[in-house]
């Protein structure tokens, strides 16, 4: 299975803009015959939305973007981010995955960062699930951006049986590192790294670029494989596109030769969630 | 406080590009003192943009101030970007005939506040953004007149301590003597900014970084051995400098107000 990964810079409130630039990346995936490509956190719509949210939010099953895009879809699978007005007056921060002319599945994006810079919680209602769902040939999950830095939310995918993790980003750079990075790269790598190894599950991260309100998003788009190597990895902080072969047969083998997901035991950590829960409440 | 110049350089240089052209502008324009901040700032704005995109200002106060004259124009040729040098006595002077003041600090604001004023001027007359110059170690101690060198259209440098511009300045291969002149606001001539803050911007960018980067207290700084009456000094500018770092608040009495629950990013639509 060949994936691509759009690490853009999109257009801060301009859908229409945002649809050209999906429709022109899925014309040169195409010539590579990719059969996922993924783009970044509401890709659709860009990141500093504030009051913009409720303004630009669509419905999948009414929205002429989305049908442009679900008909693109028969082409290859595809995964962008958007603003979901899932009930009337409730806008999610959603992504998207596509498969032969169908809505697969969307993820609203669950743990919405709402200190110091970032502002979602004011904007967003928060989702409930991580789910998984079959999409060719990987048993997939998807999560937002901070969903990924939550251990917890990282396990529900691994406990459901996800072999490809794909994660969207809009995530701002800050920080000093030694190389050509912001320090803030190291920590979404480390997670990468971590979470793939011992989930054997391969792991997509797709971060944009480009700046909203002196914010830089930092790219460094990456691939790790199930055996906690990276792949590939995107520049960082300025467009760039990636592509990668992944493998059910390099996953197979790595679920051979470490054995975290057959010895996960989901029913003592759900008993063990049970106590604790019980002992916040009393 | 590490410094990746190559990767800072590379941002900033982005971030300009990307500021002045999602307006639909082509140029920028500053205000080019013969210091280290806007010489930085004019460099970046060159690689951004191209050195014929970047109109540099000087503006000087009469001829009491040759020698950053002639340091901004040397730094303008060796990027290769526009000049022009408008003397602001005339203006200055003929306000204070008028309405005279011995108050040094009052004519160097009123100094600023017309350098912005013709910066403004000429971002019509070129076409050009305003980049501002001002440093974080000026931000945060409020050492910068409010809608005088304070006022820009975009800040590249904004989040660099004086102290990392200088190792900046240097992987950019701004002049050494540029790099090593004191810096001064140009208020008066021989006034320099360690001599009327009475620190070195060694010591105060160390206080800075660990009372703002590292959130450590002024108590913690004072126990671990910085100096009592630094951390205190230092602490006040910051708290009484708040309101240089704000818009005015706007009194709210309608459900949906400026500056409270009316919220757009300014990139909006871009």
């Amino acid at each position: 299975m060949k994936i691509g990964i759009v690490q853009s810079a999109p257009y801060l409130g301009d859908v229409r803009k945002n649809l050209e630039s999906h429709l022109e990346a899925v014309e040169k995936a195409s010539a590579e015959k990719i059969d996922l490509l993924v783009f970044p956190e509401l890709s659709l719509t860009g990141y500093t939305l504030c009051d913009l949210t409720q303004e630009i939010a669509m419905r999948p099953d009414n929205n002429p973007v989305f049908k442009k895009l679900l008909r693109e879809s028969g082409r290859m699978d595809l995964v962008f981010g958007f603003v979901e007005e899932k009930e009337r007056g409730l806008f999610y921060n959603s992504a998207a995955y596509l498969r032969k002319g169908q809505v697969r599945h969307i993820h609203r994006k669950v743990y919405l960062p709402t200190y110091g810079m970032f502002e979602e919680g004011k904007f967003f209602t928060e989702g409930r699930n991580f789910d998984v769902f079959p999409a060719d040939v990987f048993q997939t999950g998807m999560m937002i951006c901070y969903d990924f830095l939550q251990f917890g939310a990282c396990y529900l995918l691994f406990a459901g049986g996800a072999e490809l993790i794909i994660c969207l980003s809009a995530a701002p750079g800050r920080g000093y590192a030694p190389e050509n990075k912001f320090g803030s790269s190291d920590m979404w790598e480390l997670m990468g790294a971590a979470l793939s190894r011992f989930t054997t599950s391969y792991v997509i991260y797709c971060n944009r670029v480009g700046f909203e309100d002196g914010k830089a998003f930092a790219g460094g788009s990456f691939v790790y494989g199930p055996t906690g190597s990276q792949i590939c990895c995107a520049r960082y902080g300025e467009e760039d596109y990636i592509s990668a072969e992944i493998h059910p047969d390099a996953l197979r083998d790595a679920r051979c030769k470490r054995l975290y997901k057959r010895d996960d035991r989901p029913e003592i950590i759900q008993a063990a969630l049970q106590r604790l829960i019980q002992k916040h409440e009393d | 406080m590490k410094t990746n110049c190559a990767f800072i350089e590379k941002i900033l240089v982005s971030f300009i590009k990307t500021e002045i052209h999602r307006f639909g502008f082509r140029n920028a324009i500053l205000g080019l003192s013969g210091g280290l901040d806007s010489a930085v700032t004019a460099c970046l704005s060159a690689r951004a943009l191209g050195e014929k995109n970047v109109w540099a200002l000087l503006m000087p106060y009469g001829k009491g101030f040759r020698q950053d004259v002639d340091d901004a124009l040397e730094v303008a040729k060796e990027l290769g970007i526009h000049t022009q040098v408008i003397d602001i006595k005339p203006m200055v002077d003929a306000f204070y005939e008028t309405h005279p003041t011995d108050n040094r600090l009052l004519k160097g604001n009123k100094m600023a506040r017309e350098r912005m004023s013709i910066l403004y001027d000429f971002s019509v007359r070129k076409k050009a953004l305003i980049i501002g110059t001002s440093n974080k170690t000026e931000l945060l101690l409020g050492y910068g007149t409010l809608h005088g060198d304070m006022a820009s259209a975009l800040n590249p440098i904004g989040d660099l301590y004086k102290t990392q511009i200088r190792e900046f300045a240097a992987h950019l291969g701004i002049p050494g003597k540029i790099i090593q002149k004191a810096p001064a606001a140009g208020l008066w001539p021989g006034q320099t900014d360690e001599g009327e803050l009475g620190m070195t911007y060694e010591v105060i960018d160390r206080v800075l970084h660990a009372l703002v980067d590292e959130r450590r207290s002024p108590e913690d700084l004072i126990q671990s051995g910085f100096d009592k009456e630094t951390v205190r000094r230092i602490e006040t500018l910051i708290k009484k400098s708040e309101f240089k770092r704000k818009l005015p608040p706007i009194a709210k009495i309608s459900n949906r107000t400026v500056g409270h629950d009316f919220l757009y990013s300014s990139d909006r639509g871009k």
